[in-house]
């Protein structure tokens, strides 16, 4: 199993977010959770990535033989977990170029593979940010400092496509996207989706699954998988909204 | 040792004691130290000091033996070696150094804008032994680099110090303080801007913990002139920087900035006062401060303007990152406005690093240390970026990278 998560209970500032939540993932596969506001999508995204305000109160977690909890934030995203955030944090005066050099050095280096040298990585760089319709000028600025909601979501595509994890978590990327916007984002997932790495989406709508295909819908519903199946729940959600999982 | 005993003990060492007028200035000073409750709570310059320590010291001065002026007519550039606050007489057609004179001190006594409950001002000029004056002369271009040397250990140096730029003239002024012996620098500068003329006045500190730094500025700005202070501290020792803006004549300006880098024990105390006294000026502020262990800073920070004074521009800003839980920074911003058009504002904003940022570096695979560490080189690095000189960019650049080693 790439990803197993049992019976995670997770609890902030006393108050219970997750609650028993189980969901295992294989290589290769797509998955959607979704679920009402408030229901700890978000929670679950921050959790597994090692956001250190959560206190988990009883669960495991394993990705790829390792025991999630073994590892700090850094160490899980060197390992090969990604976060695309909801709202990605403004960085004021740490320019995107050299934060992302370092970022995938860091990852080479844990996985004891050569780093990667400027001209290579300006290449690299330079590549994924055409595919995603990206402006090499906006390479110039600072983390997602004075970018517009639209464009921080395609950098965050642009970060994952550089760093090409193992497991890419999305939370509500599609927030916030035009419909053209939109098209560029998910093309840009597909075009990293291999028989190798697996995606866990998080999202209110079937829109964005409409352009990327899950093979599994979770609902999670206060903290906890109440449905699973094919991407007939997402219709099924579409028509008749949460409700009736509530 | 008290003032008065110091003071008599020493007067035949200490600059212009025969001047009866300056000996009867002195003698008030005297005075207040004997009849001053020192209101810790009320007086700025008592902030977070041991005042004992600086008022009960023993008076100790080294006349230099040799002190250097040095001339590169190719940029217009000078470099000056300034030997317990004394410095070589040089003239030619661009600069004038002198020692600075009796009616010097006169002019600093009558300046009404330095506060006079100030005590280290006080002690500078009661027990003055050293100081310069440099004129910068009509429509010259020119760039002065000071190291400033203490020589030995418990020298106590009263230093003052004048500078005028002349009409139309330019100046960057880049002064150094890197020392690491057991003595104290207390030094006020005063500064002119004619019409038309610019500074840049750069400081550099960087002493060891045993050595204390007090600087009191000056400047005084008339018509189209521009006075601009920017402050670099990564002194382990006490610093003290203060300044004293006015902006006398149409269309002058102060731009000061200060970042000050503060560890251990270490304590900064920070002011800054700017007068607004004509039309169409602008003043800007910016102070900030990365405080870890136990450090603690102060910064106040003033803005006045004057009836007179429409179509003034005032801003401040300070901000502050404490990297440890014992840290403090207080910073006090104040606005006093008596005309009515005019476009000013201020801010502060201390706090711990955001720990937001710190996750999402984190997240794509930074160590929290190396995040912090980008961080805090974030957090400054607008002024950084702002030196337009690459090797003082490059020495402040090692500094900051000297300072971050430390942060764990």
């Amino acid at each position: 199993m790439f990803l197993e998560i049992k019976d995670l209970s997770v609890k902030i500032e006393n108050k219970n977010i997750l609650n028993g939540l189980n969901l295992n993932i294989n290589k290769g596969e797509v998955h959607a959770i979704m679920g009402p506001n408030g229901c700890g999508k978000s929670t679950l995204a921050n959790v597994l990535a090692g956001k250190e305000d959560y206190e988990i109160l009883n669960g495991k977690i394993n990705f790829k033989d390792n025991d999630l909890f073994d590892l700090n934030i850094e160490e899980r995203a060197q390992e090969g977990m990604f976060l695309a955030f909801q709202y990605p944090v403004e960085i004021p005066g740490v320019n995107i170029t050299p934060f992302l050099h370092s970022a995938i050095n860091s990852k080479r280096k844990r996985m004891n593979e050569e780093e990667i040298d400027n001209l290579s990585f300006a290449k690299l760089l330079k590549s994924k940010a055409s595919d995603l319709d990206i402006n090499i000028d906006m390479l110039k600025r600072s983390v997602n400092t004075g970018f517009s909601g639209g464009e921080k979501k395609r950098y965050e595509i642009l970060q994952m496509s550089i760093l090409n994890p193992d497991l890419a978590i999305l939370d509500e990327t599609d927030s916030g996207l035009d419909i053209d916007a939109l098209k560029i984002v998910t093309e840009g997932v597909n075009r990293l989706k291999t028989k190798n790495n697996s995606f866990l989406i998080i999202t209110h709508y079937q829109k964005l699954l409409d352009y990327i295909k899950p093979d599994h819908v979770h609902v999670m519903v206060n903290g906890s998988i109440v449905k699973s199946g094919g991407s007939e729940i997402a219709a099924e959600i579409e028509k008749d909204g949460f409700q009736k999982f509530q | 040792m008290n003032i008065q005993d110091n003071y008599q003990k020493n007067k035949k060492n200490i600059f212009f004691s025969g001047n009866k007028d300056i000996q009867s200035h002195r003698e008030k000073l005297i005075n207040i130290f004997e009849t001053d409750r020192f209101d810790r709570k009320n007086n700025e310059s008592l902030k977070n000091i041991n005042l004992k320590k600086f008022i009960e010291f023993k008076y100790k001065y080294l006349v230099p033996e040799e002190t250097s002026v040095i001339n590169n007519n190719q940029d217009n550039s000078y470099s000056i070696v300034s030997v317990n606050g004394q410095c070589s007489s040089f003239k030619d057609d661009k600069i004038e150094i002198t020692k600075i004179l009796d009616e010097d001190y006169n002019d600093f006594s009558k300046n009404n804008t330095i506060e006079k409950n100030d005590h280290f001002v006080n002690l500078n000029s009661l027990f003055l032994n050293s100081g310069f004056k440099i004129v910068i002369k009509k429509n010259n271009n020119i760039k002065i680099k000071i190291s400033n040397i203490v020589t030995d250990d418990n020298l106590t140096i009263f230093q003052k110090n004048n500078y005028i730029c002349e009409e139309g003239s330019s100046l960057s002024l880049i002064e150094e303080y890197e020392n690491k012996n057991n003595s104290t620098s207390n030094i006020l500068n005063v500064i002119n801007l004619e019409n038309n003329s610019k500074l840049n006045h750069f400081l550099i500190q960087d002493n060891s913990s045993n050595h204390n730094l007090i600087i009191t500025s000056h400047s005084s700005c008339k018509k189209d002139s521009t006075y601009t202070q920017k402050v670099y501290n990564f002194s382990e020792g006490y610093v003290r920087n203060f300044h004293y803006s006015e902006l006398i004549e149409i269309n002058s300006e102060a731009d000061l900035q200060g970042i000050f880098f503060l560890k251990d024990n270490n304590t900064s105390n920070n002011k800054t006062f700017v007068k607004h006294l004509a039309e169409d000026c602008k003043s800007n502020q910016v102070y900030k401060g990365i405080l870890n262990d136990r450090a603690k800073a102060t910064y106040f920070s003033n803005t006045y303007v004057n009836q007179v004074a429409q179509k003034t521009e005032g801003y401040q800003l300070s901000k502050g990152i404490l990297l440890s839980d014992n840290a403090s920074y207080f910073s006090k911003p104040e606005l006093k406005i008596y005309a009515d058009d005019v476009k000013c504002s201020h801010g502060s904003t201390i706090g711990p690093i955001d720990e937001n940022a710190v996750f999402y570096l984190r997240s794509r695979g930074m160590s929290k240390i190396a995040a912090t560490k980008i961080l805090i080189s974030s957090f400054i690095n607008e002024e950084l970026s702002s030196i337009n000189d690459d090797l003082m960019s490059e020495t402040i650049q090692k500094k900051l990278v000297r300072y971050l080693s430390k942060v764990k």
